[in-house]
């Protein structure tokens, strides 16, 4: 299991130096000065440039300039964002909390619905529910996800008006920002509102959770089904069919578990897909994330905000990805120890 | 009171043209405390016979029976869940490869565990848990396992071909089967543990009167362990008899075949000469010969094989030959 963590923190290093240079080679791409575009200083003064030149190290050579990108990326300094004129580092920090509390409610939904799903298609191995489950999976697949969230608005907040269209929750309630996930700083709140507040950005949650979920969890079906019908496959639930137990023992006890190891990787390489439909997700629904902000500064052509943003969101992408590995570990037994000549 | 009887059993592989025979009415007959070998090469339809008495295979199998007898209970007669009951209960199954067959990701315990019978257990589900693990420990040293603290924790990857093998025997008896059939329980197993396996089997016949199936398709190795041998090729049925009738005088020219094709020690065979072997290989699916299966490699053929022979029984002796080999050893 040691040698299991060290491995994956290794990795952890070696991508994010890729990512860091990455991201100072594109100080370079963008048109303009890269002085300008590491720190986002627009109106600086021609002083205030030179003493910046000397911060970075802009006299010596490209490593000590990597390398001191890195020392201020350690201490937290992004720059300046271009447009707003605030450091970089403010900006991510008030946003990222949004994308993170939509990515992984919407990823856990995919996961809690499209895997019983596929699971329940295998079951059924062609019939009718296997066929109606593809399909479904086919169709959901198929439907842009700016077109969904649309239709979603339209039909759900406009046309029946169940549900808020945009926003994280109502303006009515004042929540105090401390970790910045919203439904975890609700709780934490002394108001006397405290559910009322909760209930309503469970509701302003609800429609983008789905928006979101609806293409990765038909993915996951698809996964989880063939998945399972490689496991139902198995000598092993040949023999413990032989041994006596029923189907839905066999299900429950031992292919389910064999079946969720075989997808559960898959699925952390499914969540930057699914960080990219969040990201237009959050322009259709004015949710206060960073995908909407990085779209912005694109749009507005602010290069710092764009580096930083691609570093944070790359991190986060990559940390949730360790974490299912570990997932991954923890549920397979074969993983946790490195067998000689079979990986 | 023949504890398994089984008449004319035919297993079809549903296909989209016609239908395959992959096993063609094959008889099987076993008593009590009985040791015997089902031998026959590979693709001779031996562990389809297995599989389909314990009812585990998957739907692209039918299968049929004139008469499929468990301790005089018509199991035909019973609807598929009612037969499985039955079955689950007296008979068990151990595989080839063991270690396939030990789900990798549950410990050798719960596996254990979630075999023992309910039945044997008393009181409240607190004290039922207890027993259950005890009954599991107490399995493995049924079997040969006396560090059962480890092995009860460990994973099958963990374990080795045979000890999986040992513990796959030890969920077998957890329900205590009155038949355990045992396909090719060593297959690519070394020899030393080889006769382990073998030596355990044999003692569990004779200590708690079980019967065994024995499916193998080394003939010489099987004739060790049985009592009695029952001979297949290509899905039919080729001969049966005790193992001292099979080994020494065959009927069948199949059997004759499979007991020159083996060398022994005793007999002199010159150097660099060919053993006696049929010519061809055995015929594939899709194209099985019309009556006797055996038909175009048999040095005894005539044309009166292409139509399935009877079977012939000479004192308890059976073989479906329409030419036997009984007046060349008289």
């Amino acid at each position: 299991m040691l040698i299991f963590t060290l491995r994956r923190f290794n990795l952890f290093i070696f991508t994010m130096l890729l990512l860091t240079i990455l991201s100072f080679s594109l100080s370079f791409l963008f048109p303009g000065e890269q002085l300008i575009n590491l720190t986002g200083q627009i109106d600086a003064s021609p002083e205030q440039l030179a003493i910046l030149a000397d911060e970075y190290q802009q006299q010596s050579g490209l490593l000590s300039q990597y390398f001191s990108y890195l020392n201020h990326l350690f201490h937290g300094e992004m720059g300046y964002s271009m447009t707003s004129n605030l450091p970089i580092a403010t900006e991510v920090l008030n946003r990222l909390p949004a994308t993170i509390e939509l990515t992984c409610v919407a990823l856990l939904v995919a996961m809690f619905f499209g895997l019983p799903v596929g699971f329940c298609a295998a079951i059924y191995h062609r019939k009718l529910p296997d066929n109606l489950i593809l399909t479904i999976a086919m169709v959901g697949y198929s439907i842009p996800v700016f077109w969904l969230g649309l239709l979603a608005i339209l039909v759900f907040s406009i046309q029946l008006g169940w549900l808020p269209s945009a926003g994280q929750i109502s303006l009515l309630f004042e929540i105090e920002h401390v970790t910045g996930l919203q439904l975890i700083d609700i709780l934490l709140s002394d108001s006397p509102y405290k559910w009322q507040a909760f209930q309503d950005a469970t509701r302003h949650l609800i429609l983008p959770v789905i928006v979101v979920a609806l293409a990765p969890a038909t993915i996951f079906m698809r996964l989880a089904r063939s998945a399972m019908l490689e496991v139902l496959d198995t000598h092993y639930i040949k023999a413990a069919n032989a041994k006596g137990l029923t189907f839905s023992q066999i299900i429950y006890r031992h292919a389910m578990r064999n079946a969720v190891i075989k997808v559960i990787r898959d699925v952390g390489l499914q969540f930057a897909n699914l960080v990219t439909i969040a990201m237009v997700t959050e322009v259709i629904f004015s949710w206060p994330g960073i995908g909407r902000w990085l779209i912005e500064s694109i749009y507005q052509r602010d290069y710092t905000a764009i580096q930083g943003g691609l570093i944070v969101l790359s991190t986060f992408i990559f940390i949730v990805h360790i974490i299912i590995d570990f997932v991954y570990a923890a549920l397979n037994p074969l993983a946790r120890e490195p067998r000689n000549g079979k990986r | 009171m023949n504890l398994i009887d089984i008449r004319n059993m035919s297993i079809e592989l549903k296909t989209g043209t016609k239908p395959i025979f992959a096993v063609d009415r094959v008889n099987l007959t076993m008593k009590e405390g009985e040791v015997r070998g089902l031998v026959g090469e590979s693709g001779s339809g031996k562990s389809l016979l297995a599989q389909a008495i314990v009812g585990v295979l998957d739907e692209k199998w039918r299968v049929d029976a004139d008469r499929f007898h468990w301790r005089g209970n018509d199991l035909m007669r019973l609807s598929p869940a009612e037969r499985k009951a039955i079955i689950s209960k007296d008979v068990a199954m151990i595989f080839q490869e063991p270690m396939a067959c030990l789900d990798p990701t549950t410990t050798i315990g719960e596996q254990l565990e979630e075999a023992v019978d309910v039945e044997q257990l008393t009181g409240f589900f607190w004290q039922k848990r207890q027993q259950r693990k005890q009954a599991a420990i107490n399995l493995l040293h049924k079997v040969g396992i006396k560090k059962h603290e480890v092995c009860v924790k460990s994973f099958p990857h963990q374990l080795t071909d045979a000890l999986c093998q040992r513990v796959m025997i030890a969920m077998a008896l957890a329900r205590r089967p009155m038949l355990l059939i045992a396909d090719e329980p060593t297959a690519a197993m070394e020899s030393t543990n080889q006769g382990q396996i073998f030596r355990l089997l044999a003692s569990l016949n004779q200590l708690k009167n079980m019967s065994i199936l024995l499916i193998s398709h080394d003939l010489e190795n099987v004739t060790h362990w049985t009592n009695n041998i029952t001979v297949m090729y290509s899905g039919q049925f080729v001969e049966a008899g005790t193992t001292e009738q099979i080994f020494n005088q065959p009927y069948h020219p199949y059997t004759r075949a499979l007991v020159d094709s083996s060398p022994k020690a005793n007999r002199m065979i010159p150097n660099k000469s060919r053993l006696m072997t049929l010519p061809g290989s055995i015929p594939i699916l899709q194209h099985l010969p019309i009556g006797c299966r055996l038909g175009p490699r048999c040095p005894r053929a005539q044309q009166k094989c292409v139509h399935a022979p009877k079977i012939k029984n000479f004192h308890s002796h059976q073989v479906s030959c329409h030419f036997p080999l009984k007046d060349s050893y008289s």
